[in-house]
């Protein structure tokens, strides 16, 4: 990464992490409210700007580059929202932004399936969570605890430090026209141009015996490639069913114990108490004695 | 063969990833809502499903998008679980603030004082209309019971 890449990058971070910081919701001396909202909210968009136009390289066809932009800049202010709205109303609505744009993300990147279930799947979290704020929280963001930010200061330094530190690491992936070039600094090209998965054996020379090359066979069974021996592509639901059901029965059998462990759990931890009559006797703690009871009978 | 899935096209993906995460991170930190809370974690997982989406599409390999929906599985319990455990908390205390549940935090990290955390709110500008209207003072004698507002009487 070139200097000029790490000042833009540190630029862009202040910008961001200003901006974030002059958002979330805490008092700023006797300045109105609205101003310092007005004022983050430049500095953020500032920072998303800079962002986008110094770190992405615009993808190929127009067209999806274009829904590829809408998808990221949705994804990343619906977060920014997500997190900085007074009324948790809205950061649920925010945040349904946020799912329908990594939807769209993943949609891009090939995933059709993973598309429709997680707007599926997270549609419904959503619907939950709207019930459970209107259910319980205290409209219009008036209650302390959402006009309050713990430590809105040092949690902005560190989130955006490692932010930083993640704009480091990923600045210099960028395409090497020849990785093997030269037999010297073939393993730096690597580095910076990453192999792919097809070519990492025969790039890195791996010994037969070595337990990584056992490993990496392991990894790319014919049965969890994208594309079949021929090279053409597998349609996205049968590939995706064929490497789940034939190298990861065991996750799968896994993850469905997990749901049912938590269904168990949810059940166990919100567990119906008995309602307190009056003329019942002495009221007893709601929580523990409770649950002794119904536990006994 | 060329892959249409460029370095650069996995570079934009892994940086949205990367801002995706930050972002729930510093809603998990700093917001005291339990709620928000909860919606920063699921936006963490957000993150690191894209990342895995795209460098399984980069290497060609399906085992990303499998990683993937132990995620999708993964959020779906914690969501479960996380929204029990709102229910119980907010019974016991009535407020979804996780201040009032600092007697469980580490030890050697200071106690926050409500007197300062009040200092430090933004201030409520009520905007014009039946919100700004003034409060009156309450006239006539006192009743003997006084009237418990209905959050308190779930005890």
């Amino acid at each position: 990464m070139s200097t000029g890449q790490v000042i833009l990058a540190t630029l862009v971070i202040l910008l961001g992490a200003g901006g974030s910081y002059l958002l979330l919701p805490h008092r700023h001396g006797a300045t109105r409210s609205r101003n310092v909202h007005a004022c983050g909210a430049v500095l953020a968009s500032l920072a998303l700007l800079g962002f986008l136009t110094t770190f992405f390289s615009p993808p190929s066809p127009f067209l999806a580059g274009l829904f590829f932009y809408l998808f990221s800049i949705g994804a990343i202010v619906g977060g920014l929202l997500t997190v900085t709205s007074r009324n948790p109303i809205y950061s649920a609505l925010w945040f349904a932004s946020v799912v329908l744009s990594t939807a769209g993300l993943f949609l891009l990147a090939g995933a059709q399936f993973l598309a429709a279930g997680t707007v599926i799947v997270y549609a419904g979290a959503i619907i939950v969570t709207f019930l459970f704020v209107i259910m319980l929280a205290q409209m219009e963001g008036k209650a302390l605890y959402d006009r309050a930010a713990r430590a809105p200061g040092s949690a902005t330094f560190t989130c955006f430090l490692l932010f930083w530190s993640l704009l480091y690491t990923l600045g210099p992936l960028h395409p090497q026209q020849d990785p093997t070039a030269s037999e010297g600094n073939g393993q730096q090209h690597a580095e910076k141009s990453l192999v792919r998965g097809g070519n990492i054996t025969e790039f890195y020379q791996v010994n037969e015996q070595d337990p990584a090359a056992i490993a990496l066979a392991h990894a790319q069974r014919q049965t969890s490639a994208m594309r079949d021996a021929g090279g053409a592509e597998k349609p996205d639901v049968a590939g995706l069913g064929e490497s789940l059901y034939s190298d990861h029965l065991v996750t799968v059998e896994l993850a469905g114990t997990l749901l049912f462990v938590a269904l168990v759990a949810a059940v166990a931890i919100t567990g119906p108490k008995r309602p307190i009559r009056p003329g019942a006797g002495p009221q007893q703690d709601a929580g523990e004695g409770g649950r002794r009871e119904t536990l006994k009978t | 063969m060329i892959d249409a899935f460029t370095l650069d096209l996995l570079r934009n993906y892994l940086l949205v990833g990367a801002a995706l995460f930050t972002l729930g991170m510093l809603g998990f930190l700093s917001r005291r809502n339990l709620i928000v809370m909860f919606l920063s974690a699921e936006m963490m997982l957000q993150g690191t499903a894209l990342t895995l989406i795209a460098f399984g599409r980069y290497h060609g390999n399906l085992t990303g998008q499998v990683f993937t929906i132990v995620i999708l599985t993964v959020a779906a319990c914690e969501a479960s679980i996380a929204l029990a455990l709102v229910v119980v908390l907010y019974n016991r205390r009535s407020s979804l603030d996780v201040t009032l549940w600092q007697d469980i935090r580490e030890e050697g990290v200071p106690a926050a004082s409500p007197l300062q955390e009040e200092s430090e709110a933004e201030p409520i500008e009520p905007v014009p209309g039946p919100e700004s209207y003034p409060i009156l003072t309450p006239a006539g004698i006192e009743p003997a019971h006084p009237v418990q507002p209905w959050l308190e009487r779930r005890k």
